[in-house]
């Protein structure tokens, strides 16, 4: 067994041989439904690892419970498939260890706001190194459609048949309060977007939180209108995201400042529509490079000695 | 590697030993314990040996003069080792007549006990001091009435404490310590105190000295019984907390619960000098998640908590022994159940921690007896949990995680892996080295950065490569092999530990914290004739395979355990060996009072299961 690594991270991206390609990744035929959004990301995720050269061997996928939490068995490189909400735990455990390694969480809008929301207001306060995705489908999906915390208002499901009673959480606005250092906002079905918003996202030393819209056209197929673009809005910035080219011309397109806190609590009202980042601080202090220095920089003791302080 | 230490043998307690036990009470905030804590290390520094059982609320500062504010260290002395807080209290330091009296209700004072009363609040509370007095002089004890000295209780005043000091004094006195060693003492315990208030309550020492030298004509004491060389005073805690860092735990999650937390106190203090990494959690489910992420990344981990904490953690215990990732849980058990008594002592959680998940349940379940236990429970807790990848839970209690003991330093083993655990450790828990190669669920168990050995892992059944499965094939060998895994350690377990005759009428079991009151109990009644045997069980499960056959040998097998257990409901360790025996083993003792168990009250069943079953 190896003991806890020594050099922190200088950088967020480890890279490894540069052969790497879509179809290395590939493991097994990924059970979800047919046209589930998943699909989009596990791509993006994919596309993205290609694009990095990022080593699958010093990468590993931490995923709770529900149809996002599949997602670490379908990429050949480490995973660990949790138990529903408590991937950030688990992951905090490996960032702070294993500093070397490539951590990405993938979590749904159950995992992440109602039976793991403690973990992730944790998560983004320690902001711990890793990129969590945020698969939004605004529903509990493999349960077989119940109302989770980013069901829209009067939406029908199982457990609230007459339409769901509240307002649905704003997990852009919960990030922020919360003080999220990195902030993004995508889709599953922007596939380019996504991927270069994972770029910045992993390449951001924190916790890189990004909440991605995903479909769910088995159980709430209108949830997205997801074929036109009219309803969007891009965020630009010369370090931004470019938009979507398919859809771009028919979206807005808005300049936004990422490093603007103010302008990112307006951006976030508008969670539903706004596509882009949202917000950026690359200053923010990081618990696992606290705990870390805070260790190697204590002089070291002996364990033969280790009793010698309870002699009498 | 060191020489394995010869396996520990039966010191006989001869009852004319010298042994005593006293008390010192204070409201909770006054310093009560700090007064313990100094006199503990006089006596061991005397060459005594001393075990220590603190008195807390579960509140902070609860209201002053009530029964609530009980706060204070009960001290059992001897000139032979001990490992348990004894019968019953011969003196009792008392700061007023309230705690006197909540100590009395206990019921835990011996004949002729000797009761120092602080009557300096008598004037505002004359009645309810009569009412006290009148209780003591009924019961036949030995009352001395004492005040403290005006200039005293001006100091004591101006410094707004204090009185812990004068009573350390008194004590000090009365049990004829040398005042040059408890001086010391005072200095190390107060060590952060500025000069000037150090040296006013060094002086309320040596007055509450005085006072007792002029005023009080009673003393006591024990002769000098070990040297100090090599003898180290430790609680359970902290020797859990340096055991970690022997064993080669370079990181340790948890979250605040009594009275599991000074395990964490500890390591923040210390833990970075040895390569280690504290996480406070924001949770027990997060400390237990962080554990199981940094074992799965090769990083050789532990979380620590409590019962409230254990129940919340039981998810992820399964799923550590599903995913087949080495998981280390440490539980200091209380009483409970929910939140219970935190500040008080039980060993109710063993259903918990050997059945609590749902599923079917893989488990081993470790418990200590003693700080030297405490010492090496984490070695092997590594050793079983690296090599099987099935979690192992460590069982210590309220009363051995904050009890002083006086014992000789322990050898350090400096683990560097599993494979490096000295022989004489697995023999202190009676389990012989487990085969070289173990099958696991999933062919490959890399660990993150080997190219070649990428792989996921889940809390969904698998096959053998690793991927989901749910055939019922599948399912089958899984359990299977995971049950093996219990089966290794069932083979590999030696006889347990055995105290007396293996062919006495009465065999009386118990684990954890139970084995030196089992001990002292059957070695009085060996000296008494008495058909009585013990037996201690340190691994509690899987437990091993030829305990049938020894509980065979005795006429009646009997169980002493601090869980509640009645005519209908046999206590968890009993049902536990019913369970595996399919014999009529019933709990003996089972209180769920919070107090630790006695040697008296052990001998007393002893008589009685001899005589009334006409063994």
């Amino acid at each position: 067994m190896n003991t806890i690594s020594e050099a922190p991270a200088a950088v967020a991206i480890h890279e490894g041989p540069r052969d790497m390609t879509i179809k290395s990744l590939a493991i097994e035929n990924p059970r979800w439904c047919p046209g589930c959004g998943d699909f989009g990301i596990l791509m993006a995720l994919k596309q993205f690892m290609v694009d990095k050269q990022l080593n699958p061997a010093d990468t590993v996928h931490v995923s709770g419970i529900g149809c996002s939490g599949r997602t670490p068995n379908y990429i050949r490189s480490y995973g660990i498939h949790g138990i529903h909400g408590r991937a950030i735990p688990l992951a905090t455990g490996l960032i702070l260890t294993r500093p070397d390694l490539n951590i990405f969480i993938e979590s749904g809008d159950g995992d992440s706001l109602s039976i793991g929301g403690n973990h992730l207001l944790h998560g983004i306060n320690k902001n711990v190194n890793c990129v969590y995705l945020l698969f939004n489908n605004e529903l509990y999906a493999l349960t077989k459609s119940q109302s989770s915390p980013t069901t829209r208002k009067g939406h029908k499901t199982n457990t609230q048949p007459t339409g769901t009673y509240l307002d649905p959480i704003n997990p852009l606005r919960f990030a922020l309060g919360a003080g999220a250092s990195f902030i993004a906002n995508t889709a599953d079905w922007m596939s380019d977007h996504l991927a270069a918003t994972l770029q910045l996202a992993a390449a951001h030393p924190g916790f890189s939180f990004v909440h991605i819209f995903q479909r769910c056209p088995h159980f709430d197929p209108n949830a997205f209108q997801h074929k036109k673009a009219d309803w969007m809005t891009f965020l630009t910035h010369e370090n931004g995201v470019t938009p979507e080219k398919r859809l771009a011309e028919k979206a807005g397109v808005r300049e936004h400042d990422h490093r603007d806190l103010n302008a990112a609590f307006d951006a976030a009202e508008h969670f539903k529509s706004w596509f882009g980042i949202i917000y950026q601080n690359p200053d923010k202090p990081r618990y696992d490079e606290i705990l870390r220095a805070g260790r190697d920089s204590t002089p070291p003791k002996p364990r033969s000695a280790l009793l010698d302080k309870y002699l009498i | 590697m060191h020489q394995p230490l010869e396996k520990q043998t039966v010191t006989p307690v001869v009852e004319n030993r010298r042994v005593m036990r006293f008390e010192l009470l204070m409201d909770a905030g006054f310093g009560a314990q700090k007064a313990g804590e100094i006199l503990i290390r006089a006596f061991a520094a005397a060459g005594v040996y001393v075990y220590s059982e603190p008195v807390i609320p579960a509140e902070i500062s609860p209201p002053r003069r009530t029964p609530a504010a009980l706060s204070g260290a009960i001290i059992r002395v001897a000139d032979f080792k001990i490992g348990n807080i004894g019968n019953h209290t011969d003196l009792i330091l008392a700061a007023h007549e309230i705690l006197l009296e909540t100590r009395l209700d206990d019921g835990e004072t011996g004949p002729g006990c000797r009761i120092l009363l602080d009557v300096g609040l008598c004037k505002s509370n004359a009645e309810s001091y009569q009412r006290v007095i009148d209780q003591v002089n009924e019961r036949g004890y030995d009352l001395v009435e004492f005040e403290i000295d005006e200039t005293s209780a001006m100091l004591i005043k101006s410094l707004n404490s204090g009185t812990n000091l004068y009573y350390l004094g008194i004590l000090t006195c009365v049990y004829n310590l040398k005042c040059e060693l408890v001086e010391p003492e005072i200095r190390k315990v107060f060590c952060k105190l500025p000069g000037d208030k150090l040296s006013k309550n060094i002086t309320l020492f040596y007055n509450g000295y005085d006072y007792a030298d002029t005023h009080i004509d009673y003393r006591t004491g024990i002769a000098m019984a070990h040297s100090r060389e090599d003898q180290i005073l430790i609680d359970g805690n902290s020797a859990l907390s340096a055991g970690i860092v022997d064993a080669g735990i370079t990181f340790m999650s948890g979250y605040p619960i009594t009275p599991a937390s000074t395990v964490m106190h500890t390591l923040a203090q210390d833990f970075a000098a040895y390569g280690g990494i504290v996480h406070q959690a924001e949770d027990e489910i997060a400390a237990i998640g962080a554990v199981i992420g940094a074992y799965y990344g090769g990083t050789p981990s532990i979380t620590c908590t409590s019962g409230p904490g254990l129940s919340l953690k039981q998810e992820f215990i399964g799923y550590a022994a599903m995913a087949e990732i080495p998981l280390i849980v440490i539980d200091a058990q209380r009483s409970g159940p929910s939140t219970g008594m935190p500040t008080k002592t039980a060993q109710s959680d063993l259903p918990a921690v050997v059945f609590g998940r749902h599923g079917d349940n893989t488990t081993i379940v470790l418990s200590v007896a003693d700080v030297d236990d405490c010492f090496y429970a984490p070695h092997v807790a590594r050793y079983l949990t690296e090599k099987l990848k099935i979690p192992v839970i460590i069982m210590t209690d309220f009363q051995i995680a904050s009890s002083f003991e006086v014992v000789h330093k322990m050898a350090v083993a400096e683990m560097e892996a599993a494979d490096n655990i000295p022989d004489h450790v697995l023999q202190r828990f009676h389990i012989e080295r487990l085969p070289e190669t173990i099958e696991m669920v999933k062919d490959n168990q890399a660990i993150p950065g080997a190219p070649d050995g990428m792989r996921r892992v889940s809390g969904l059944n698998t096959d053998a490569s690793g991927e989901i499965a749910y055939s019922p094939a599948s399912a089958q060998r899984s359990h299977e092999i995971r049950n093996r895994k219990l089966h290794a350690v069932r083979y590999a377990l030696q006889e347990p530990e055995i105290f007396g005759p293996p062919d006495a009428d009465l065999l009386v079991v118990g684990w954890g914290s139970a084995r030196d009151v089992i001990h002292e109990a059957v070695s009085v009644a060996q000296s008494r004739k008495l058909s009585a045997a013990g037996l201690h069980l340190k691994i509690v499960y899987p437990l091993p395979l030829m305990l049938a056959d020894i509980f065979a040998r005795h006429k009646k097998v009997v169980t002493v355990e601090l869980a509640y257990g009645d005519a209908l409901k046999p206590a968890p360790l009993a049902s536990l060996l019913r369970m595996e025996t399919a014999m009529d083993i019933t709990s003996a003792i089972c209180p769920a009072t919070g107090r630790p168990l006695t040697p008296r009250s052990v001998l007393m069943k002893i008589q009685e299961y001899l005589c009334e079953h006409d063994l």
